[in-house]
């Protein structure tokens, strides 16, 4: 399947057909976990109502470790098996990842302002994933140093799998050091510690994000091969010109 | 309604609406830019040798 639809206009093919189908059972998801997070799950006995924010906090810190992971795969796709597709994925997955762990910073900082009593601290985990975000803004800056689509895939490439580094530092950043952000309480050896109360509604958001993230990265895969047919056309026709 | 802290959630659902349309928006208006550009230079005549070749 992989080699399948390594070929773009394949792809394309599937992106139209993939993309609104997706999306739809995504964003359908995400809206019944969002109304069984405000509906039914009770609010915490510490946190009280504001645990609601942990509804979106949550997976927007998965997405943006996982789309950084997603953004490393296709770099080594570039880098070693030279697949037609991976530097068109991992262009287009940056922006999106940049936007889930903006997203997760901020709404981390509106959950710590009343229950920490500050917007923001600098322990490691916070600034892991605001050195996330960095790299997110540097490799998408990286892509748009280039004029030449390949070169700049390779550049970026590089700088990807340099940057994972940082994702094990942001998963066990609470368990490495002493941080005032609370430990893993999802994706945990023993066990989750949530009840599932709250834990069906997180999970149901959860995958349906992921959904949505999922065919927002077709599309955005379908916008650069449209992109790159534009720049070939219109070095054709500069080519051509009497 | 009583938690002192609404204004937190209410701010943290329109972040996300906010960033997540705005993301939305950004893919789809290109992609009806890409659209229009190929269009633009299909109606030109420019083509790809590859399509060319094709016929």
């Amino acid at each position: 399947m992989n080699l399948a639809f390594a070929n773009p206009g394949r792809f394309l093919a599937l992106a139209r057909i993939a993309v609104p189908w997706v999306g739809t059972v995504g964003a359908a998801l995400a809206a019944l976990g969002f109304y069984m997070a405000f509906a039914f799950a009770p609010a915490d006995y510490q946190q009280g109502e504001t645990v609601r924010i942990m509804y979106i906090h949550v997976p927007a810190a998965w997405l943006s470790t996982v789309c950084y992971g997603m953004m490393a795969v296709s770099s080594l796709g570039t880098l070693i098996w030279r697949h037609p597709l991976a530097d068109v994925s991992a262009k287009a997955i940056a922006p999106i990842g940049a936007a889930f762990t903006f997203l997760c910073l901020i709404t981390g900082s509106l959950w710590g302002r009343p229950m920490w009593g500050t917007w923001w601290v600098w322990d490691a985990r916070l600034t892991s994933v605001l050195v996330l975000f960095l790299i997110y803004c540097g490799i998408i800056a990286l892509w748009n140093a280039y004029e030449d689509p390949a070169r700049a895939g390779r550049a970026a490439a590089v700088m990807t799998l340099v940057g994972a580094i940082n994702l094990p530092i942001v998963k066990f950043s609470v368990d490495w050091w002493n941080t005032l952000h609370q430990p893993a309480s999802v994706f945990r050896m023993g066990g989750s510690t949530i009840d599932g109360s709250m834990l069906w509604p997180l999970l149901t958001v959860a995958v349906g994000l992921t959904l949505v993230m999922l065919a927002l990265h077709m599309a955005a895969m379908r916008n650069e091969i449209l992109r790159r047919r534009v720049r070939t056309l219109g070095l054709i026709a500069a080519s051509t010109e009497p | 309604m009583d938690d002192p802290h609404w204004g937190f959630i209410v701010a943290a659902y329109l972040a996300t609406i906010i960033i997540l349309s705005g993301l939305i928006y950004w893919i789809v208006t290109d992609y009806r830019l890409l659209k229009r550009a190929l269009a633009a230079l299909d109606a030109a005549g420019t083509k790809r040798r590859s399509d060319g070749e094709k016929g």
